[in-house]
């Protein structure tokens, strides 16, 4: 179907050019973003005629799911813009009022109600995808890329689903996690440590493609100590990945769960990780019991933030961050019931981290389907836009950097993409 | 779109002994001038700046300048002392695919071991020749007022 018999589904260009015109110190091109990983977007026929499997990334195996419960692995993974933005977004039902990506000229254009946009880029294929380990499982199921950045995904499964309601409220890994199992078969359940470091040292000779790893999965209660076992899975892997390496630190991130002192020091001193990230997901402790509850029993909010802090002092400031899902201070029907005071409560918090060395980051909300909060709404642009700023503005007064997980390192968060500017 | 750049002055941006400097301007519009030799014009027309360092005042620059639509300038100056200025906007940022991948090998086999973060892509909106001589004498013809009187006075002091 071609966007000229569905531009009438798309209804919200005159929001967005009223809320950016009330921003004018906010760039354009991140407010579009913002707007299209709240909208999602169609591909059209037209679009799609123009994705060659050869050279363009398809949608990989990942860690958390679909808008629409569907997955397409042979639709784009993501898109670029001219800028070098990276929109990470996943294709939207219709009647979610998504952007267009359609053919122009030979090229590709976001479009909405009729305007063309941007002009936009699908992601590169890396040339590993294509090639087997010795083990013979596809490199594209042991890692998996960003235009700059490889992924590896040790769980689909949190330990915090075992228990009934214990998943947070926004999640879908685990849901997800099965939806995928029958479409990438062969995917490992965790990426054996041999196979990561073929992989790695096969991705590394594509030069000028990759600058950062980022390695996550889902939480793993068990061990000696709560998390022991999850954090043996992230020193294995990260030692596997520094076999390539001829320093001993290298640029790295790990979305992780909360770790106390002694287990941040082992990753610290027993591997090449260089960032540190644990994601309290909202910034307010009577939310986080309703929203994350697994993590709330099993640690507690003011010690999941303690240990953000503690980490400060193993990996520096500027190299620990905590990501906030942006937008679940407002679900229904505990969360802040005005965007002014979910603002408000949120940079508050944010401040106090920053004050303390640690960066907040938001992602914009998807409610999955997949999720406990899959039928609600994220809020307005212009409450992303006002994040988005609130978080560059206190890593500025701050002076935080947030080099490991910015625009071209992750490409994710909206507030880190400011940081070009830093 | 037609370039501003005629083939004599791209082939004046290429000559490695063109002086080049490259003025930016921060998100509250500090300018910034850095004399650069990562300067090449394309076939198309178009100019491209290759930014080795992520954390430069001219890749922030640069940023602000396609964030905001802001133009920026390019000051060359050859061997045989022609000078041009050239005003220009920033269409693109390259920082990953195929392209990107080219300029980063193609530019580590000319500067050896720097990193390529950025290949800027700036579309030139204007060139203006700054010949010194030139501009005195037009300046004489044109606009009688611009001097000072003792210049031209029968008993000028020495």
């Amino acid at each position: 179907m071609g966007f000229a018999q569905l531009k009438d589904v798309a209804p919200g260009r005159r929001e967005f050019n009223e809320t950016v015109s009330g921003h004018p110190d906010f760039p354009q091109l991140i407010a579009l973003k913002i707007d299209v990983q709240r909208r999602g977007v169609h591909y059209t026929d037209q679009a799609l005629s123009m994705v060659d499997a050869e050279i363009h990334q398809l949608r990989s195996a990942n860690i958390f799911g679909t808008r629409d419960a569907v997955l397409r692995p042979q639709l784009p993974d993501s898109l670029l813009l001219r800028d070098g933005t990276s929109i990470v977004v996943d294709p939207s039902p219709l009647d979610h009022d998504p952007y267009f990506v359609d053919l122009i000229d030979g090229r590709l254009f976001l479009v909405d109600a009729g305007e063309v946009l941007e002009e936009v880029d699908l992601w590169h294929k890396p040339r590993f995808y294509d090639k087997f380990t010795r083990s013979g499982i596809p490199m594209n199921l042991v890692a998996q890329a960003r235009p700059q950045r490889i992924n590896l995904f040790l769980s689909s499964y949190c330990h915090f689903w075992a228990k009934d309601d214990g998943g947070c409220k926004f999640c879908d890994i685990v849901n997800f996690g099965k939806q995928q199992k029958s479409i990438f078969a062969g995917k490992p359940n965790r990426p054996r440590p041999a196979d990561i470091a073929e992989t790695v040292r096969e991705a590394l000779r594509e030069r000028g493609r990759f600058t950062t790893f980022c390695i996550t999965g889902g939480s793993v209660l068990k061990g000696g100590e709560l998390f022991d076992v999850e954090v043996s899975h992230y020193i294995e892997t990260l030692q596997a990945i520094g076999e390539n390496f001829s320093t001993r630190k290298f640029p790295s991130q790990i979305v992780a769960s909360a770790f106390n002192e002694r287990q941040l020091s082992r990753l610290y001193e027993e591997t090449g990780l260089s960032s540190y990230t644990t994601d309290l997901e909202v910034l307010d402790e009577r939310l986080f019991q309703w929203i994350c509850p697994g993590k709330a029993e099993h640690v507690g909010y003011k010690e999941w933030r303690s240990r953000l802090i503690r980490a400060v002092d193993i990996f520096g400031r500027g190299y620990v961050n905590t990501g906030i899902v942006g937008g679940i201070e407002l679900a229904r029907p505990h969360g802040f019931r005005t965007e002014a005071e979910g603002l408000a409560r949120t940079l508050d918090e944010a401040e106090f981290l920053a004050e303390n060395g640690v960066s907040t980051i938001h992602t914009v909300w998807v409610p999955r389907p997949g999720s406990t909060f899959g039928d609600q709404t994220a809020p307005s642009l212009d409450y992303y836009i006002r994040l988005a700023k609130g978080l560059h503005a206190l890593r500025v007064k701050y002076r935080l950097r947030v080099d490991f997980d910015d625009y071209r390192r992750c490409g994710n968060h909206p507030d880190t993409d400011l940081a070009r500017l830093l | 779109m037609t370039s501003a750049v005629t083939s004599g002055v791209a082939a004046l941006i290429n000559d490695r002994d063109t002086t080049k400097v490259l003025v930016t301007t921060d998100a509250s519009g500090v300018p910034h001038a850095a004399v650069t030799d990562f300067v090449q014009c394309g076939e198309d027309g178009r100019i491209l700046y290759f930014e080795p360092l992520e954390s430069s005042v001219a890749n922030r620059n640069l940023t602000a300048s396609i964030w905001f639509d802001r133009q920026v300038s390019i000051a060359l100056r050859t061997p045989a002392d022609e000078r041009f200025h050239i005003g220009a906007r920033p269409l693109r940022a390259l920082v990953a695919g195929p392209a990107f991948q080219r300029h980063y090998d193609a530019f580590r086999a000319r500067f050896g071991d720097l990193d390529l973060a950025t290949v800027w892509v700036l579309q030139p909106e204007r060139v203006d020749d700054q010949d010194f001589e030139q501009a005195r004498r037009r300046q004489a013809e044109d606009r009688p007022f611009f001097q000072h009187l003792d210049r031209i006075a029968r008993h000028a002091s020495p």
